[in-house]
């Protein structure tokens, strides 16, 4: 860009136009190009997905309207059964979030490039525990403590607490990396350790950013723990998944409503609940 | 003559250790941390966990993790089926991000309190449509969607869709909630109408930021299409839920390990070009 710019000043005006003309044709070409390479892939995945592996004769012979039928037949029995699970729901997001945030303090003190450690090394390997844990997604992480630990709800709280490393523990470092470094200065001053500048000057500035995030992560994982049951973690999803089992649609119909509920709620709680931190 | 500290220190009024909380902050915080305490022995119980497992757990974890899952069965993952399986991944990740962008564009504007055409009926509907589709997690769409369409790729994709769009409709509408009100201003004053508005003041403003985010949403959707498989729609996951099923977990730990792998390359792949465009575009 800073080029063609260049050479525009220098030499006669019809230079000039024919350069910048030029630029513009340079330009739609590749963007004409770019726009036909994005349109094959999809013809290629259209053709894939839309025409070679999908049985339309049985979703267009009026099957996929009975179907939807049979979910609307809402399974109401199941209601009463309901509670237990929606509750142990709520505590183990609560307890993941927890976890998690203990979890997140070591990685983010690795990862936070002005206090680390060790310099470079260790922020690195900072950097790397956040990205392995965000980038895994949380069946997986699900599956893998599910035959670590065994079935129940340990295996969810574990798993979602690593899956929560990588979000709470990236803004904890990147709120380190904003602070004021004044009252650092007057903790160091004062003749305080390490530790204690950690404590009485980086603490209290992150803290606000901090609940806020935790917040908002706690609400993420309702909406996690609600699927981690049919990995064999506890909560609505084992019984979403004892449904599907048995292949009761209105049941799963059910489950699933109430798993929204839960999520409106997560979300009502954690609007509120931001609203009065900040 | 006494210091004015002295006096202070002496008449007991000023406590000589300096703390950071007194006296009735100080109830709160420990009342806090004792009800935040309370709350997870509670919570424990209730789990009914069990917690004297905790201690050797990392040791058992590993031992077990060694004993059962290694070495991970790479011969499993090495044929042709099972590259075809990551390719029809990767083709589900596009078609859902292409076409979720596709539909989220329009209801982002919609959604977007600065400049949807209608503050009374488009902007709450296409922010219930972009809060629906992000509030269900992705696994239950494709749970509802695989029970009414049947095994397949078609509704993996189409549960990734709507995931595309409760994702990238949010960011996106942030992103046309902080542009400039100045350029559009100027459009708006040359007679333009809604429409042009959008096209000639706001897209110009967002087009870096929606590239970044349409980036990191095919990111973020080929991470759930590893996975989506695992409840009948295709994929990776798909030979995942199978290994599980026959408790091969040396099949399992190659799976695991073949989808880490991807979509680590993909993440790193797609920080390589959210940095290169926006130093293209910019």
């Amino acid at each position: 860009m800073s080029s063609l710019a260049l050479d525009a000043n220098v030499g006669s005006i019809d230079a000039r136009v024919d350069a910048i003309a030029a630029g513009r044709s340079r330009a739609r070409k590749w963007r004409y190009t770019s726009y036909f390479v994005i349109l094959a892939v999809v013809v290629w995945t259209v053709e894939a997905i839309v025409i070679a592996d999908t049985d339309w004769s049985r979703i267009l012979t009026g099957s996929l309207l009975t179907t939807l039928g049979r979910f609307l037949e809402l399974d109401w029995s199941l209601v009463p059964d309901l509670w237990e699970p929606a509750v142990e729901t709520i505590l183990m997001a609560t307890l993941a979030t927890l976890g998690g945030l203990l979890l997140s303090i070591p990685v983010a003190w690795l990862g936070a490039s002005n206090i680390t450690p060790f310099g470079k090394y260790s922020y690195a390997v900072g950097r790397f525990l956040m990205t392995m844990s965000r980038s895994v997604h949380e069946i997986v992480w699900g599956l893998i403590f599910v035959s670590a630990v065994g079935l129940g709800a340990l295996a969810g709280i574990l798993a979602m607490a690593v899956r929560s490393v990588g979000f709470i523990s990236k803004t904890i470092a990147e709120a380190i990396e904003d602070v004021d470094p004044k009252p650092l200065e007057a903790v160091r001053a004062a003749g305080g350790t390490k530790f204690q500048i950690l404590w009485f000057a980086i603490l209290p500035q992150i803290i606000p950013v901090f609940v806020g995030n935790m917040i908002f992560e706690w609400d993420i994982n309702i909406r996690r723990s609600t699927i981690l049951g049919l990995v064999g973690a506890g909560g609505l999803g084992l019984v979403l998944f004892r449904q599907m089992a048995a292949s009761n649609n209105g049941g799963i119909a059910v489950v699933i409503l109430a798993i929204l509920a839960l999520i409106v709620f997560g979300e009502v709680v954690s609007y509120y609940a931001r609203k009065a931190v900040i | 003559m006494p210091q004015f500290a002295d006096v202070a220190v002496a008449s007991g009024r000023v406590p000589l250790t300096w703390r950071r909380f007194r006296y009735p902050q100080s109830l709160y915080k420990y009342g806090a941390l004792l009800g935040t305490l309370a709350f997870i022995a509670f919570a424990l119980d209730y789990l009914s966990i069990p917690l004297e497992r905790l201690p050797g757990m990392l040791g058992r974890m590993g031992e077990m993790l060694g004993r059962r899952y290694f070495p991970p069965n790479i011969g499993h993952i090495m044929n042709a089926d099972y590259w075809h399986s990551v390719v029809e991944t990767l083709q589900m990740s596009y078609l859902a991000t292409v076409l979720g962008i596709t539909i989220a564009i329009p209801l982002a504007w919609f959604a977007s309190f600065n400049m949807t055409p209608s503050r009374r009926y488009l902007y709450p509907v296409a922010r219930l449509i972009i809060m629906g589709c992000r509030s269900v997690h992705e696994m239950i769409w494709t749970i509802l969607l695989v029970a009414i369409l049947g095994f397949g790729l078609l509704p993996g994709t189409l549960a990734l869709t709507l995931f595309c769009i409760g994702f990238s409709g949010k960011l996106f509408s942030e992103a046309i909630e902080a542009i400039r009100p100045g350029q559009v201003e100027a459009i708006r004053a040359t007679g333009a109408n809604n429409l042009q508005t959008f096209v000639f003041a706001v897209l110009p403003q967002v087009r870096v930021a929606w590239t970044g985010i349409t980036i990191y949403t095919w990111d973020v959707v080929f991470r759930a299409a590893t996975v989506v498989g695992f409840f009948g729609a295709g994929g990776m996951g798909w030979y995942l839920r199978e290994s599980v099923q026959r408790v091969a977990s040396k099949d399992v730990a190659a799976i695991l390990l073949s989808i880490i792998l991807v979509v680590v390359i993909s993440e790193l792949l797609s920080a390589w070009l959210r940095t290169r465009i926006a130093r293209a575009i910019a």
